[in-house]
């Protein structure tokens, strides 16, 4: 049983903003997600009108999410790092032209125990800003490491 | 989806949403992976030696992607819904061009900060009916009147 204080990784991350990056946004990322992933809502893809106004699918920011790269936080635990789960809640429409601004930190970390043993979960969250300052969407990532003996 | 939108009204709890069916192609990985911008490509996300070499039995969908899917069950529904929060768990890898179920069912319905909203458990099964994403969608939409 390990419990969170136990843990031990770089707990002066915790809380600590790091920006991450600017990331321009145009139409043609924005088909291209869409096309990619089967969307075809018009408010998304247009509507055949002629109208050039579409906005981002709701999960879009999240291929910038998952380009980041973040900061070492030097877990030690576990043998195997897995992706466990992910939200995303977006705040404000993304549109083509705008210039996202992302800043992340580390949110949590926590310790679970269950039938497989004992794994360490890293939550990252990912804010994400327009060019006005709005934030257009909030992503959290969770990570989880374990020991691959647990699993035999 | 529907022409007419739905309102808070027309919806209730237990109510089912979908399913979408989908089958990922590598072609619609590889083209999302490159809006992406993945900087190591090959990966276990187009690459079926590459994902080998990770212990996987093949190339695999990637989360944002599965994400994405996910996110329609909701935009798919009606235009009046709008998504305001999607928290996924990935219980097991997305294989590439396998037919897929995407289907959520309402489990609850109420008013929050005089907002009407909805929750909405949604899941994404294979062939087998295994359920491979599962996760909580929260969703809001107007009222008549």
């Amino acid at each position: 049983m390990t419990s969170d204080q136990e843990i031990k990784f770089d707990r002066s991350l915790l809380g600590v903003e790091h920006p991450v990056g600017t990331f321009p946004v145009t139409r043609e990322m924005m088909l291209a997600f869409s096309r990619s992933t089967g969307e075809t809502s018009p408010a998304y893809v247009g509507d055949g009108s002629g109208s050039d106004k579409i906005v981002a699918p709701p999960t879009f920011c999240n291929i910038f999410a998952s380009s980041i790269t973040r900061p070492d936080i030097k877990l030690e635990f576990g043998d195997i790092g897995l992706f466990a789960g992910q939200s995303i809640e977006p705040r404000a429409p993304v549109a083509p032209g705008d210039t996202l601004t992302a800043t992340t930190k580390l949110k949590d970390v926590y310790a679970k125990t269950g039938r497989s043993g004992t794994m360490v979960f890293a939550v990252w969250q990912t804010s994400f800003a327009n060019q006005k300052g709005e934030t257009v969407a909030l992503v959290e990532e969770s990570y989880v490491r374990r020991n691959r003996r647990a699993q035999e | 989806m529907p022409n007419s939108p739905l309102y808070f009204e027309d919806v209730e709890m237990g109510d089912e949403v979908g399913p979408i069916e989908r089958s990922v192609t590598t072609g619609q990985v590889r083209e999302f992976v490159q809006v992406w911008g993945a900087r190591s490509e090959p990966s276990r996300f187009t690459d079926p030696d590459a994902a080998k070499a990770e212990g996987l039995p093949g190339a695999i969908v990637p989360g944002a992607m599965s994400m994405a899917l996910m996110s329609q069950i909701i935009t798919g529904w009606s235009p009046s819904m709008v998504l305001r929060k999607l928290d996924i768990v990935f219980r097991q890898t997305v294989p590439h061009n396998a037919p897929l179920k995407l289907q959520g069912i309402v489990t609850d319905k109420g008013v929050v900060d005089g907002r009407p909203q909805l929750e909405c458990d949604v899941f994404m099964e294979d062939a087998e009916g295994t359920r491979l994403v599962i996760g909580k969608a929260t969703v809001t939409v107007p009222a008549r009147g």
